[in-house]
């Protein structure tokens, strides 16, 4: 190693903190904007009534700078502001911001962040298991000369469910059963973030860092490794656990007229209770072997 | 390269069905200089009549005061109605209350630049 070069004194403290590979596709710090990712919506046709209920009300991504009722303004972790998901205040209500990309190599991924998950402080008690799950999946499809499958790998940290301390990683090997949307037989939906079929990871268990009431906000690192070519996940991180690839499932499709080379990434949080999850993200990376 | 302002517009409520007493949900807005709300009515039933849409402030989300912006409701499906604000912390949403008979589908967006 070149300590010259290696020196922390010469790092950028932003980027020192990830394990990028060999080329860094995309690189978020929300403090300057929200860097493409939306809300997600339902497909439709003619009328927004067309979208499945499931899909209708799938709340937006914003910038939060982690403000609290009793200790005021916390910022990110490196930072003032963060992408914050914030679900409506009702058992199983879900937020979820995507970011939707392209690739050009069937490679193997990386996709890196800081995050953390809260409930709504309006308690004055604990609330550790007041946030259902939060996660990030995957929307992959071959290439327009190559038609490989479309995959969707899930990976979701169940934090609690019916008021039950879970603590464990899933993934997910189906979606729900695709439905038309219209009259014009080209759109169609399925979806694919119920509560049913997930699937835990073999030793899968884990405490993510919660701390002691709902306005201390510690951010964990979460890592998760993709091989395009093979379709499959080659494991995950968080913070000093490591997990997979073994027992790790993801969604098979078949592959579908407009998704080329698509390559989507999203962040979800699910609510336990009748009361706002939120999911915030300080920053996230995500990077190539190759492009 | 000047360095251009940060935009956000966010559709608070898509598809959404108010009758009787309304709230959108809380966003944050700390980031923010000014804010334009926009109510666009997908379906117009009733008569709303001079109901206003009332802007509201918190310092936590939780907690909400009038901001003293109001503005009407659109009577008339697909048209749109604004309120302007601006000096208003972190937090921002709008409440109302359709009067008895009436209801509107909406969207909502705020507009957020700073």
């Amino acid at each position: 190693m070149n300590e010259e070069t290696h020196s922390p004194l010469r790092a950028d403290p932003h980027l020192s903190r990830f394990e990028p590979l060999e080329r860094i596709l995309y690189y978020d710090d929300f403090d300057d904007g929200l860097h493409g990712w939306t809300q997600l919506i339902g497909n439709y046709e003619h009328s927004l009534d067309s979208v499945l209920p499931d899909y209708a009300d799938l709340r937006q991504p914003q910038l939060s700078n982690l403000s609290m009722w009793d200790t005021g303004t916390a910022g990110s972790a490196m930072g003032t502001y963060a992408l914050k998901l914030a679900t409506r205040p009702k058992a199983g209500g879900l937020s979820v911001g995507i970011k939707r990309q392209t690739y050009r190599k069937l490679t193997r991924l990386q996709f890196e962040c800081y995050l953390c998950f809260k409930p709504e402080a309006t308690e004055l008690r604990l609330s550790a298991t007041d946030v259902r799950a939060f996660g990030v999946l995957f929307d992959i499809q071959g290439g327009y000369r190559d038609p490989r499958a479309r995959w969707m790998p899930h990976l979701r940290y169940l934090n609690a469910l019916d008021g039950q301390r879970a603590g464990k990683w899933q993934t997910k090997p189906e979606t729900r059963t695709f439905h038309t949307i219209g009259s014009s037989g080209e759109t169609v939906s399925h979806f694919h973030l119920g509560p049913e079929g997930w699937v835990d990871v073999p030793g899968g268990d884990q405490i993510v860092c919660y701390n002691e009431i709902a306005t201390k906000m510690n951010w964990s690192y979460l890592k998760i490794g993709l091989d395009l070519e093979a379709r499959q996940f080659t494991g995950f991180q968080c913070d000093e656990q490591i997990y997979g690839p073994e027992g790790m499932h993801v969604i098979s499709l078949d592959p579908m007229p407009n998704l080329f080379n698509m390559l989507n990434v999203a962040f979800w949080v699910e609510t336990d209770v009748d009361k706002r999850a939120f999911l915030y993200v300080d920053s996230c990376l995500l990077s190539a072997e190759a492009v | 390269m000047p360095l251009l302002r940060e935009s956000v517009t966010l559709p608070i409520e898509r598809n959404i069905l108010w009758t009787g007493p309304f709230a959108t949900e809380p966003a944050e807005a700390a980031w923010a200089a000014e804010a334009i709300f926009f109510i666009r009515a997908l379906k117009v039933e009733g008569k709303p009549g001079s109901t206003l849409a009332q802007v509201q402030i918190s310092p936590d989300g939780m907690h909400w005061c009038d901001e003293g912006t109001t503005f009407p409701l659109p009577a008339v499906d697909d048209t749109v109605t604004f309120g302007r604000v601006s000096h208003f912390g972190g937090w921002l949403r709008l409440v109302g209350e359709m009067p008895p008979g009436a209801a509107l589908t909406v969207i909502v967006y705020l507009v957020l630049k700073g």
